[in-house]
C-alpha cells in the first residue's frame, strides 16, 4: 500500500464535495438539528413554566358574592378575581380559560356552621399549560383551608401542630450540574446522529454515486490498489464527520450559553472542559460510522437507494441514547464494549461533571477503533471482488 | 501487444466467453466486432483487470493481466463502453484529466504540459476550465480519452467509442485511432458497427456468442466467405438470421 494515490484520491474526493451542494448541506444544516431543537424545547418549556408562575392568577369566579373572606384571601394572596363565563365547564373544556373556580349555594352556610364547605375547581388536566394555573389556584385553596382550620382548633384550646402526624422534609442531593444533565440527555444522541449524517452524502456520492455516474469502471482501471482506493474515500469521510462533531458540540455550547432561561431556578451550563472530553470521546466513532456507511452503500445502485438506507442507520445507534433521556442507566465496564452506547454513557457522565474512569475511557476507545478497522477492512475485500463493478 | 488466449469466463450459468484467443499487434488496428450481447466487452475487462478469467490469459506486452495487474494497467489506455463517459460533473475537464494523471504517479510540469498536449491535439481549449456537468456527447469523449491517454499508454482499448456520437464527432474519433496507429500503439477497438470497422481496421476479429468465428484482414474475410460486401461475409460468418427476432 502507498501514500502517494491514497492522498491523490482523498485530495480529489474532498475537492469534488466540497464542491457538492447537497454535500454541503448535509454536513452545514443537520448537526445544527440538536441546538436548535434544544431551543425550541427551552422556548416552549421556559414559557409555559416560567411566565405562568410569576404572572397573577387570573381566577374566574361564579359565585363570589357567596364568600367574601375567601374572596378577599385570595386577592391578599396575588389572584386576580374576575367574572366567569356562563358555562364554566364547556369554557375549561374549550381551553378559553385555564381554571374556573364555583362557590355553589349553601357555601356560606356550611362555612358559619363549621361543617365542610365545598367549592368547585374546574379544571382539563390534558392541557399541559392549563396546569400551572390550576395548580396555583388548588394550592391557594388548600392553604385558606389550612389557615382557617388552625384557627377553628385554636378557638378550642388545641395546637394545631397536632394534625401533622408526619412532616416530610426532603433533602435534595442533586448538585445543579447533575440537574441540568437531566435536560443535556439529548445531547449525546445528536452527536452520534451528527457523525452519521455530516459525512453521509460525501460516502454516498463516492461510491453508490460513483457507480451511478459510470466513474467506478474507469476509475479501477487506475494501476491503483484497491486498499489505496477504499482508503482514499473513507479518508477523504472523515474531516466532514469531525467537522459536523464540532459544529453540533459548539452549537450546544453557544446555544446553553446565549440561552438566558433559568430553568427551575439553575442556570444551564456545559463547561467548555466537558465539551473537550465529550469530543474525544466521541472523536473513535467517526471512523466506525464511516466505515459503515461505506459499506451498505456500496451495496447499493444508485444514489437514491443509498439515502434510503444510511438516512435510517443514524437512529439505530442512537436509539439507547434516546431511551437514557427517560431512564438514565449507570456505566458498567461490560456496557464500554458496545460501539456507540459506550461513548453515549460516558458523554452523559462529563456533562454531569462526574470524573470518567480511565479504563471505561480506554476500553470504550479501543473496541470502537478495533470495529471501525475490521470494517475497514471488510470494505476493502468489498473492493477487491468483481461483483462491485455491477453493484 | 494485446494477447488473449483461450478466455473463459461465465457469470452464473451464463458462458459469455467459450474460448476467445485474438492478438492485436502494435502499429495496427484491430477490430472486435460482434452482434450486440456476443462477448466483445468481456474480453476487454479482463484485459484492463476488472474482471479475472475463469481459464485463459490476457497479456500485454507479455504482462499477465491477472499476476501483473498495475504493470498492465501500466501499459494501457482505455475508453469503457459508457454513455456518460464517467466523468466528474463538478470538476473542470482539465481536472479530471489530471486526477488520472496523478494516480498514474504523474505530477508537476511534466504532467500540465502533457495534459496541454492532450488539450492541443483534442482540440479542446474552449472547455478545458470548464465543469465537465452540461457537456455534449461528443465533448464528454473527448476529455475522456485525453484520460485514457494522459500516461501515454503503448496500447489502447476502445470499448464502442463512436456510440451515439454525431458525424462530425464520429470523424475526428477515427483520426484519433488512426495518429494512435501511426505513433506506432496496439489500438484494439470493439464495434457492433460493420461500415466502421472496414474504413478503420487493419484486422478484424469476428466474435458472437462468446467464440472467435472468423479473423483475419477484411481482404481474408472477403475471400474466406466467398462474399464481396464484407457486411454479407459478417453474417456469413456469424450465421444467418441471428439479429432481430
Amino acid at each position: 500500500m502507498r501514500v502517494e494515490p491514497i492522498g491523490v484520491i482523498f485530495k480529489k474526493e474532498v475537492l469534488d464535495n466540497l464542491r457538492d451542494r447537497r454535500t454541503l448541506a448535509g454536513s452545514l444544516f443537520y448537526p445544527l438539528l440538536g441546538p436548535l431543537l434544544m431551543i425550541l424545547l427551552f422556548s416552549v418549556m421556559g414559557q409555559t413554566l416560567s411566565t405562568k408562575a410569576e404572572e397573577p392568577l387570573a381566577l374566574p369566579v361564579l359565585g363570589a358574592e357567596q364568600g367574601p373572606a375567601l374572596m378577599q384571601f385570595l386577592e391578599q394572596s396575588g389572584a386576580e378575581i374576575e367574572p366567569a363565563p356562563d358555562d364554566p365547564e364547556a369554557s375549561v373544556r374549550a381551553g378559553e380559560y385555564d381554571v374556573v373556580l364555583i362557590i355553589p349555594e349553601g357555601y356560606e352556610e356550611d362555612f358559619r356552621a363549621g361543617r365542610p364547605a365545598t367549592v368547585r375547581l374546574v379544571v382539563d388536566p390534558s392541557r399541559q399549560a392549563a396546569s400551572v394555573p390550576a395548580d396555583r389556584a388548588r394550592d391557594l385553596l388548600a392553604s385558606y383551608s389550612r389557615q382557617i382550620g388552625s384557627l377553628r382548633l385554636l378557638a378550642r384550646g388545641v395546637d394545631p401542630a397536632i394534625t401533622e402526624a408526619v412532616i416530610i422534609e426532603r433533602v435534595d442531593v442533586s448538585t445543579s450540574q447533575s440537574r441540568t444533565a437531566s435536560l443535556l440527555n439529548i445531547v449525546p444522541y445528536f452527536v452520534v446522529f451528527s457523525i452519521f449524517v455530516g459525512a453521509m452524502y460525501l460516502i454516498i456520492d463516492t461510491t453508490a454515486g460513483e457507480r451511478e455516474r459510470g466513474s467506478l469502471e474507469p476509475l479501477l482501471i487506475n494501476p491503483v490498489a484497491r486498499s489505496e482506493l477504499v482508503l482514499g474515500k473513507l479518508l477523504a469521510a472523515l474531516p466532514f464527520a469531525i467537522f459536523a462533531l464540532l459544529e453540533t458540540l459548539l452549537g450546544f455550547f453557544i446555544t446553553l450559553k446565549v440561552s438566558p432561561i433559568e430553568f427551575v431556578d439553575v442556570q444551564l451550563t456545559l463547561p467548555f472542559s466537558a465539551l473537550i472530553v465529550v469530543f474525544l470521546v466521541a472523536l473513535p466513532m467517526t471512523l466506525l460510522a464511516s466505515a459503515l456507511q461505506m459499506i451498505i452503500a456500496t451495496f447499493t445502485h444508485s444514489f437514491k437507494e443509498a439515502q434510503n438506507y444510511l438516512g435510517v442507520l443514524p437512529l439505530v445507534p442512537a436509539l439507547p441514547g434516546l431511551l437514557m433521556v427517560f431512564a438514565p442507566v449507570k456505566p458498567k465496564l461490560w456496557m464500554m464494549l458496545i460501539p456507540t452506547f459506550g461513548q453515549q454513557l460516558l458523554m452523559n457522565q462529563a456533562m454531569r461533571g462526574e470524573a470518567l474512569a480511565p479504563l471505561d475511557v480506554i476500553v470504550s476507545a479501543a473496541v470502537t477503533l478495533i470495529a471501525g478497522l475490521v470494517l475497514v477492512f471488510v470494505a476493502i475485500k468489498l473492493y477487491e471482488r468483481e461483483r462491485v463493478l455491477f453493484g | 501487444m494485446i494477447n488473449v488466449e483461450n478466455l473463459q469466463k461465465s457469470f452464473g450459468d451464463v458462458n459469455a466467453l467459450r474460448g476467445v484467443t485474438f492478438t492485436a499487434p502494435d502499429g495496427q488496428i484491430t477490430g472486435l466486432l460482434g452482434p450486440n450481447g456476443a462477448g466483445k466487452t468481456t474480453p476487454l475487462r479482463i484485459v484492463y483487470a476488472v474482471l479475472r478469467p475463469d481459464r485463459g490469459r490476457a497479456t500485454v506486452d507479455g504482462r499477465d493481466s491477472t499476476t501483473a495487474t498495475h504493470a498492465v494497467q501500466q501499459r494501457i489506455g482505455v475508453l469503457p463502453e459508457s454513455d456518460s463517459q464517467g466523468l466528474y460533473p463538478r470538476l473542470t475537464a482539465r481536472e479530471n484529466v489530471r486526477y488520472y494523471g496523478r494516480l498514474h504517479g504523474l505530477e508537476g510540469v511534466g504532467l500540465e504540459h502533457r495534459i496541454d498536449e492532450l488539450i492541443e491535439m483534442l482540440d479542446m481549449w474552449e472547455i478545458a476550465d470548464r465543469r465537465t456537468e452540461g457537456f455534449s456527447h461528443g465533448e464528454r469523449l473527448k476529455v475522456a480519452i485525453a484520460r485514457a491517454l494522459v500516461h501515454g499508454p503503448q496500447n489502447v482499448l476502445l470499448d464502442e467509442p463512436t456510440t451515439g456520437l454525431d458525424v462530425m464527432s464520429t470523424r475526428s474519433m477515427r483520426d484519433v485511432i488512426c495518429g494512435l496507429r501511426d505513433e506506432g500503439k496496439a489500438v484494439l477497438f470493439s464495434s457492433h458497427v460493420m461500415q466502421e470497422v472496414s474504413a478503420l481496421c487493419d484486422r478484424i476479429v469476428v466474435i458472437a456468442q462468446g467464440r472467435i468465428v472468423a479473423s483475419g484482414t477484411p481482404d481474408d474475410l472477403r475471400r474466406k466467405t466467398g462474399h464481396a460486401d464484407l457486411e454479407d461475409a459478417f453474417v456469413a460468418v456469424i450465421g444467418s438470421g441471428r439479429g432481430l427476432r
